[in-house]
């Protein structure tokens, strides 16, 4: 089996890998080296430009793991979907349309439904006072007030 | 899950979502209008942005069941659960049984909402459900509707 010694880069070598970095020579393999190098702890201040320049490339890969790409995508996919339903129901259902069916037929002409419309109305509407007299209760405000009526005309 | 299943998730939820967008498919009573609206002995109206003889529904359906002991029960039933947080402007009870029912039901958005109800004997048994929205309060409405008699 072949062992691999890791050789552990000096300043010297650190030096001229930054200056070969710097004349834009350096390979994938010694940036990884010079990377290594750099972000390790209690480095000489002169490294401190060379370890933000590759921390910002570090952290920026790292912030690109969490964009909101991905997000922007499903918003648009979520619109589209929304701006087809609803171009689709408009097409299906425009409006309510008016209608009636007497003993199961269609009718859709609209005078003759209005007719029907006015027959049902008819048969609910109130034939005598009793309904006057219960539209009279509908108002909160004078229920209150006939309650308290009743209050203070029992203090008397 | 890849993109094409989850799109499709997405198109089914929408597509149930907007199915249930009509007001008045909350409430028990459009039961009534589809297992009954198209049957022999019954008459079905809907009527829908129409300004009828002076009022201004947005929509209006009612349905008018003649001699019809089951549907006047199950209308009663749909009712009974449909009171639940109304205001019940009227009730007429006859031997023990609701004959004439007025609901203001609670508004959706802008829209008031009405349930009216009524039952007749004679000269045949008679039963009217009427479904009502609106943009006008309801209580003028109601009012309009009573008094055009």
């Amino acid at each position: 089996m072949k062992l691999v010694k890791k050789h552990k880069m000096t300043f010297g070598e650190a030096d001229a890998l930054i200056e070969k970095y710097y004349d834009g020579f350096t390979t994938v393999e010694e940036e990884k080296r010079l990377q290594a190098f750099l972000s390790q702890n209690g480095l000489p201040e002169r490294y401190a430009a060379e370890q933000a320049i590759f921390g910002y490339f570090k952290n920026r890969k790292s912030k690109q793991a969490f964009t909101l790409r991905p997000y922007l995508k499903w918003a648009g996919s979520v619109a589209a979907v929304f701006v087809i339903l609803v171009a689709g129901l408009q097409f299906i259902q425009p409006t309510y349309a008016s209608y009636a069916y007497v003993n199961g037929k269609k009718i859709t002409d609209l005078d003759q439904v209005k007719v029907q419309a006015l027959n049902s109305l008819n048969n609910v509407s109130g034939k005598n006072n009793e309904v006057k007299q219960t539209l009279n209760d509908i108002t909160d405000n004078q229920l209150i007030k006939q309650q308290l009526d009743v209050f203070s005309g029992s203090g008397e | 899950m890849n993109l094409k299943k989850q799109f499709l998730i997405l198109l089914i939820t929408g597509i149930g979502a907007f199915s249930g967008i009509k007001a008045q498919s909350d409430l028990q009573i459009s039961k009534v209008f589809e297992q009954y609206g198209e049957k022999h002995g019954v008459t079905m109206v809907e009527l829908t942005d129409e300004a009828l003889d002076g009022y201004d529904f947005s929509l209006f359906k009612s349905i008018t069941i003649v001699n019809n002991d089951k549907a006047a029960d199950f209308i009663r039933r749909c009712l009974a659960k449909d009171e639940v947080g109304a205001k019940k402007v009227k009730q007429v009870v006859v031997n023990g049984i609701p004959t004439s029912i007025y609901l203001q039901l609670p508004r959706k958005g802008n829209v008031y909402r009405l349930i009216l109800f009524n039952e007749t004997f004679k000269p045949e048994q008679k039963i009217t459900l009427i479904y009502i929205e609106s943009k006008t309060d309801s209580e003028n409405l109601l009012r309009l509707i009573l008094k055009k008699k």
